[in-house]
This record gives C-alpha cells, structure tokens and sequence, in this order.
C-alpha cells in the first residue's frame, strides 16, 4: 500500500467522487434487475443485454441522430421498456402459463440474451462506438482549483440522474396505487390474484420499470466510459449480481446502497492496492461469494434468501 | 418401438459423420463437445443450474498443459491429475453454495468462470497469461495427438457406461427423485443436499477431462477458450438433448455442433451472407434453448420416454390379500421389529414417540403452541382439528421438514428436532402428504422402490461394477415393491406413470412408498380423502392390519367413521393448541370439541 497517497485529501476525494458515480451506475442497473426478482421470484439473465442494446439505441439517436442528451436518455429508458416488454412476453410468459420452475425461467433468459448479444455483434460489428465531442462536452469542472477534485459533466449528469431515479423507483412502490399491487405480487402472487389484482398487468409494469431502468444504466455507462461494444454488459452483468446479493436478492434500497458500496470499494481498490486495477474484475466476485456465504440475505437482512 | 426419436438420433450420427468426413478435425470438437454436455447434464439432472463447466474445462485444461510443460508429467497422468484439481475446486465452491437455494447457484458460477478466467491472465508465469500457453513444442502434444480421436472416444464411451449404469441404480433412482420433487425425495431417506453436492463434483471431474483433452487436442490454449459464451453453449447442448436421459445431453451437442456448419455449407452458396455470418452459431443456440425451453422441456431425449403406457383393465383395485402380498406385507413387520432389535430404541420404555411444550410459528403467526403428547408403539393415534388448526404443520414438526421453534422431540429416545428429515425417515418414520408429492414423471412402482433407498447397501461402485449382489438387491426390492402395491390392490398399475393415476390411487401408492421404508411410526396426512366410502373403509382395515404388524400410525382424517373405527386415542388440535385426547368415545363425548367443531349454542 503506497502511504503517502493516504495523506493526499485530494486524492481520496477524487477517488470518492469517482467512486460514487460509478457506484451510482451500478445502484441504477441492480435496481431494475432486482425488481423483477423480487416480483417474479426469477432471475433475469437478459438484464445486462437489455442495458446493452440501450447503450447502443442512445448511442444512434444523439450520435448519428443529433439528439440532444435528455432526449437520449428518454430514448434509452424507453427502448429498455420495450425490450424488456418483449422478454417478458417471449420468454416468460409462455413458461408462466405451462407453470415451469425457475430454472426454466433462467435457461429461457440465458437463450434470449445470448441472442440479444449476438444479434449485435451481427449489426454493430465489434469495433468501439464513440460518442463525438458534441454530444459530451470532455473538458470537467475542478473543485477547489486547477489542482482540485475533476469532475466530469458526465458524472455530474450520472449522480444527478441516478439519485432521480432512485427517489422516483422508491416512491413509486411506496406510495402509488401500482407500487402497493407491485408488492402485493411480490409478496404472494396467489393471494394478490385472490384480492382482485390483475397480477400479468402488474408484472408487464415490472418489467417495463426494470427495462426503463436497465436503459438508463446503459446510456449512463455509455456516457462514463464512452465505449460502446456488444459485449459491454459483460462487465456489469456480474457486478449487477454481486450488488443484489450485497443488498439482498429483491431488496430495491438494497441495491442502491449495495450499488455505491461497490462502486466505492472497487475505485478505492485500484487507487490504494498496489495492482488493485489487475484485480478489479475479481472484487465483485469476492463480495459475492463472501456474502453468500456469511449473510444470504444481504448487508439490509431482508432478501428472499432462505437457505434450502 | 417408436420410429420418430430413432429417425431424429439417425439424422444427428449422419450429419455429424458427414462433418468428419469432411474435416476430420470436427471429430475432436464434436466428442469434446459431447463430454462437456455431459458435465451440464450432471448438474442440471438434480435440478442445480450450473453454469460453471466452462470454467471448470479451462481448469482442466490449464492443469493439464501445465502438468505435461512444467512439471514433465505424461498426458496419461497429467490428465487425472487435471481432474484431481477440478473435484478439489468443485468441493471447495461447490460445499458451501449448494447449502441455498439453487439461484444462488447459478448467481455462483456464473461468477466462477469469470474468476477462473481473470485467474489465469493475473498468473502470467504459470498460464502464459492474456497471450495463452502453449503445448504444441512439447514431446507429449506429439504423442497425444496421434491417439486423440480414438482416446477421447474411449473415454466419451467410459463415461457414458458410467451414467448408464448408474442409472439403473439406487443413484439414479434418487437423483430422479430429487429431480421429481426434492422434499419428498428427502423424506423418503435420500440425503438431497449430499446428491446435490455429488452431481456437482461429477459435473466438475467431467468438464475437467473434457479441457484436458480439449489442451492436447489444439495444443494451445487462450483464456478466451472458456468465456461465459461457452458455458452457454454447453447449457444449450444439454438443455436442447434433454435433462432426463443420459444420451439427450450427446445427441443435443451432436446436432447443435453440426447444424450450423451444416447451414453453412449447404446454404451458404445460395444465400450469401450465411457464408461469413459469424453470429449464426450462437443465434441458434439461444433460440434451441429457448424454443425446447417453451415447447419441449423434455429436449430430444423425452421423445424417447414411454409415458402412460400398460393401463390396467378391470376393476382390480380392491384391496384383497393373496399369499405372494402377505409375504411382501409380513416383512413391513418384521423389518419394524428388525430395527428395534437392532437397538435404535436407546432410551427406555415409554419414549417411543414423545412431544413436550412443541411451539412453532410463522412470521409471528403461531400456528402450533405448547403442545405435548406422547405415543406408545404399536397403536393408532387419530389427529384431528378444525382447518387450520395446525395438523399438518405437526407432521412435518416430526417428519422434520420443519423445525420446530420452541419444544422437544423425542423419538425412541432420543432428541429430533432440527434433525434433517431424511435422517429422521431413516430412524423409521415415513409419512404421506396432504396434498399428493408423488414423483409424478415416475412408474407406480419406481416410486415405491425408492421407499427402498435407504434399505439398499449397493452404492455406485457396485452399480458401475454391476456386482451380482447388487442385481439382487435390486431384483428383491422390485419383488417386495411389487407386493406391496399388491396389498393396496394396485398390482395392475405397477407399469403406470404415477401422474396419470386417479387421485384415490395416488394416495395409496403414496401409502405404498411410505410402507417400502419398513416405518415403526406412520404419518398420514389426511389419506382418505378423494376416496369414496368403500374406498375409506378399506382403508380403515388396512390400518388396523398395519398396527398388528407392528407400525405405530399417526393419521389426520376428517372423516369421522374412519377416526372413530380405527383409533386407539385420539387428540384434538384447535388454533394450534390441544384441547382434549383420549379414548374415540371419551372425546366424541367432549364438551370442548363439540364446542370447537359446532360452535357455541
């Protein structure tokens, strides 16, 4: 460990606020993700391709198309909504109706995403897309001078949007109408159908708010790292899983707090751990096991994890 | 015989000789394939979704070249040893994680393939890192690969005359049955959790000798070789062959490794951009898992199942004696009798069965409380109660499928709370459900032959030696089977699928399974209900015939005839609570039950 980084409050600031918008981003993917658990009690393996056509939809409409930014995000979360839409009618669905396990829920999800993925790869190629300069002004803002903490209008746009979103998903299930039908589905489908919901049409609003959020983690990502490639929801797909298990599977607060828990984690890491960038992809992973295996239910106690 | 399955197995074995033919490298890839399939089908037939073969082929694979370059081992002992260090990562991953529920499974290895993969681009030294290693200098790669095909064949055929005979073991009963219905399995004496754990490591060792060879054959290896896109493959050869055979796992990685080659080449000249269209492997994959997914849970192997077949004629199901049953039946006693000689009864008179202060609440809701009472072998206890008075959850208190949240269980002696229910059913005490968990997709008789699980000492070894005593075991447990459905007047439904059945029927092979454990104590949970009146008073004497061979019978029933007929004590349960037991006169006379059957005047 190099100390005199330590002593560097600049440094750690620096780090901190890097951290946070990454971990924002994660906060952001692992919400959707875990919202469809929790409803449907399935794991949605599609999640991370969904985010990735997302990345790739806003990426069209402001970089070829000239839309301005908010209009891409609105058209990012829109796309997720649509696809997740669609995943839900071809892939689930069906296998509600013939009263399938999980298991066949997860192999239906696997089998779309290996197609989303490479469907992709068939129309995008494999060469990095970019957004131009236009669209994301590169030059940041420095807090406290010109030897201060950088920070980017993409990560002020990041910060800003996730923390929106946040607040809006968290009053949505806690104080509308549709939120309380949401959780009565998730709770007990059986009794919710018994009390006179319309528990399909609560589940498609699932799966459209979990697509809308999958979409706007990919245009957001795609704004951070500015590297739009198929295979881009590889990255986030096993950090998605790592922050919903750290937050307890269909925990949604859990998410969030999981999201900046790992993203604080992984930035600090690679700043303060001597090779920490080379063992930056394993952290997820470690989080993940240790936590399966001390604490099932995530750091909040309140996941759906009961052990067998 | 059906033609349809053949026709489809035909198809697969001559695209996949057209394939050789014309690249004799595909041969290699092809049995490679096949193995690897076969590593899927390990987990996925106990219902573990798992997708860490990838991962655990890429260790096998850098095992081995690193045990042929570094250490100088020859490839007929680097490849065990490469399969060595998978079953030692399987056990390490695999012991703790199957403990959850098996999303976390998938959660797990998913992530596992990712760490193995970023494990061997951090280790440089030993892997050759991000550029990949290499074995094609080495004097092994030579040697190897001039006795490849027909090795890997070997041992492709080795493996699948493991899984076959496994099949027609106690192994392969079990692993149906945890398949089937996992909490039945377990209460019928099958260790699910050690299964599942077994299938894992099995699932690691395969996909292991699969990278080794996979190592010898290319004779370079990259870390890209074994990314998550592979592990989906491997899932979709399985899924797409089918889960429930052996063989579907082969024939699923037979077809789906030839038919895009296949399209290719045959398509690709009239319609252009098939030729290079990268994509189209992967494409296929995805939609075969999904579409078999929706259409065909089954794969290609369950066209091959007979279902349903060999329906009984004729009224033969009264429940009537003959002599080869009474012998089937005599031996339930005796094995009772048996096991108490044995001196699994280590306390002293009196602690057969006994409750104290047994509590039991869910989510704050108590649906059982201070309740005790004690059995004494040999009689039938009738247990009896409005809806929702707690009967049930009281059997699976003792069955063990649920611990009990405050109180003691004592059986023969000795403290069971908490104890796992498949020990419990081992000690002696079998049950019936409620509602019916039969293992639907097996025959009548299978079902009642994993009654006999515990009961049979032939492991694997003997079934994959197919020792004579292991036959006979077997045979004997078929026998005894066989006279017990005798003695419930099913004998003419032994062939049936136990799904198709009537549900009278259903609940009486039920009884049959729980009898094949040679039970000192008996759950049953409501057994005579969807039977007519018949029906139920048959029922009734066959109880009472059951305790003068010495089985202690626990029953919930709500009809009263058979209660009343049967029992020597009865207890009555109201909001989780006893409130009277005695004899069947005294508590019929109970101003308290009427109380809580009628409601107040």
């Amino acid at each position: 460990m190099d100390l005199s980084l330590l002593a560097d409050p600049v440094f750690l600031a620096q780090n901190l606020v890097d951290g946070l918008s990454r971990g924002a981003l994660y906060g952001v993917y692992a919400m959707g993700f875990t919202l469809i658990f929790g409803v449907l009690d399935i794991l949605n393996l599609a999640h991370a391709a969904t985010f990735m056509w997302c990345a790739f939809v806003g990426w069209l409409i402001m970089a070829a198309g000239g839309a301005p930014l908010p209009l891409g995000l609105v058209a990012a979360m829109i796309a997720g909504a649509a696809i997740a839409l669609m995943l839900e009618f071809v892939a689930f669905r069906p296998l509600r109706r013939e009263g399938a396990d999980k298991l066949s829920s997860m192999i239906s999800s696997i089998g779309a995403s290996l197609i989303m993925v490479s469907v992709a790869e068939a129309v995008f190629g494999v060469q990095t897309r970019r957004f131009p300069n236009s669209v994301l002004n590169p030059k940041p803002f420095f807090i406290g001078g010109a030897g201060g903490v950088r920070i980017s209008r993409a990560q002020i746009l990041i910060l800003a949007a996730s923390v929106l979103l946040m607040v809006a998903l968290g009053l949505f299930i806690r104080k509308s109408r549709m939120g309380k039908a949401i959780r009565a589905v998730a709770a007990s489908q059986k009794a919710a159908r018994l009390l006179g919901i319309d528990v399909n049409s609560v589940i498609v609003v699932t799966f459209l708010v979990g697509g809308a959020l999958a979409g706007a983690a990919g245009i957001l990502v795609a704004l951070l790292t500015n590297n739009i490639v198929p295979g881009m929801g590889n990255q986030i797909e096993l950090r998605g899983l790592a922050v919903v298990i750290l937050g307890g599977m269909g925990n949604i607060e859990g998410a969030v707090v999981g999201g900046f828990l790992l993203g604080l984690v992984e930035t600090l890491t690679i700043a303060y751990v001597p090779g920490g960038s080379d063992i930056k992809d394993a952290i997820a992973f470690l989080i993940l096991f240790i936590i399966l295996l001390v604490k099932p239910n995530g750091i909040m106690g309140r996941g759906k994890a009961d052990r067998a | 015989m059906k033609i349809a399955p053949w026709a489809v197995a035909a198809v697969v074995v001559a695209a996949d000789a057209y394939l050789c033919v014309k690249n004799p490298q595909d041969l290699d890839r092809l049995l490679i394939n096949a193995m690897l399939a076969l590593s899927a089908f390990a987990t996925l037939h106990a219902r573990l979704l798992s997708l860490a073969s990838a991962g655990f082929a890429a260790i096998g694979a850098y095992a081995s070249a690193i045990f042929t370059i570094k250490l100088g081992l020859p490839v007929y002992l680097s490849i065990p040893a490469a399969v060595l260090a998978c079953a030692a990562v399987a056990l390490v991953i695999g012991l703790p994680v199957l403990r959850l529920k098996d999303v976390y499974l998938a959660i797990c290895t998913l992530g596992f393939g990712e760490i193995v993969r970023v494990s061997i681009i951090l280790l440089p030294g030993l892997t050759g890192g991000a550029t990949g290693a290499n074995l094609s200098t080495g004097f092994a790669y030579e040697a190897m690969k001039k006795t490849q095909a027909w090795s890997l064949a070997l041992a492709l055929a080795f493996l699948c005359y493991l899984f076959w005979s496994a099949s027609r073991s106690k192994t392969g009963r079990a692993l149906r049955a945890i398949r089937e219905n996992p909490e039945a399995a377990e209460t019928m004496g099958i260790d699910v959790v050690a299964y599942k754990n077994m299938a894992f490591l099995a699932s690691a060792c395969i996909a292991g000798l699969a990278g080794a060879f996979y190592a010898h054959s290319i004779g370079s290896l990259d870390n890209g070789d074994f990314k998550f896109n592979r592990a989906v493959d491997i899932l979709g050869y399985a899924v797409f062959g089918g889960s429930g055979q052996w063989f579907g796992p082969i024939l699923g990685a037979g077809f789906l490794t030839a038919l895009p080659i296949l399209l290719r080449d045959g398509l690709g000249s009239s319609i252009g951009f098939l030729k290079d269209f990268a994509q189209l492997p992967n494409i296929l994959n995805g939609l075969a898992l999904m579409l078999v997914i929706v259409f065909a849970p089954g794969g290609i192997a369950a066209l091959f199942v007979r279902r349903g077949e060999r329906r009984a004629t004729g009224p033969a199901k009264a429940m009537k004696l003959d002599a080869l049953d009474v012998l089937a039946f005599a031996a339930v006693g005796s094995a009772a009798r048996d096991s108490a000689a044995r001196g699994l009864s280590a306390g002293g008179p009196g602690t057969f069965l006994s409750l104290s202060g047994v509590g039991r609440s869910f989510g704050g809701v108590l649906a059982l409380s201070e309740l005790s009472f004690d059995m004494e072998e040999g009689r039938i206890y009738g247990l009896i109660g409005p809806n929702g008075a707690g009967k049930t959850t009281l059997i699976n208190l003792v069955s063990g499928l649920l611990p009990p949240s405050a109180g003691k269980i004592e059986w023969l002696g000795r403290e069971i709370q908490g104890r796992k229910a498949h020990r419990i059913a081992r000690s002696g005490i079998a049950r019936t459900y409620q509602n019916i968990q039969l293992f639907g997709e097996m025959s009548v008789l299978e079902n009642v032959v994993v009654g006999h699980h515990a009961r049979i000492r032939s492991g694997l070894l003997a079934a994959w030696l197919r020792l004579p005593s292991m036959l006979r075991e077997e045979a004997e447990a078929r026998r005894e089977a066989l006279g017990l459905l005798g003695r419930l007047g099913l004998s003419g439904l032994a062939g049936m699928e136990a799904a198709k059945l009537s549900y009278g029927d259903q609940r009486r092979v039920e009884i049959a399974r729980a009898l094949a454990l040679q039970p000192r104590l008996l759950l049953l949970d409501e057994p005579a209900a969807g039977m007519n009146e018949i029906e139920t008073a048959a029922l009734g004497d066959f109880i009472v015939d059951l305790k003068r061979h010495g089985v202690a019978i626990l029953v919930v029933e709500h009809h009263m005839d058979l209660i009343m007929a049967a029992c020597d004590e009865i207890v009555v349960l109201n909001f989780g609570r006893k409130i009277a037991q005695g004899s069947p006169a005294a508590v019929s006379r109970d101003e308290t039950v009427l109380e809580a059957y009628l409601g107040r005047e």
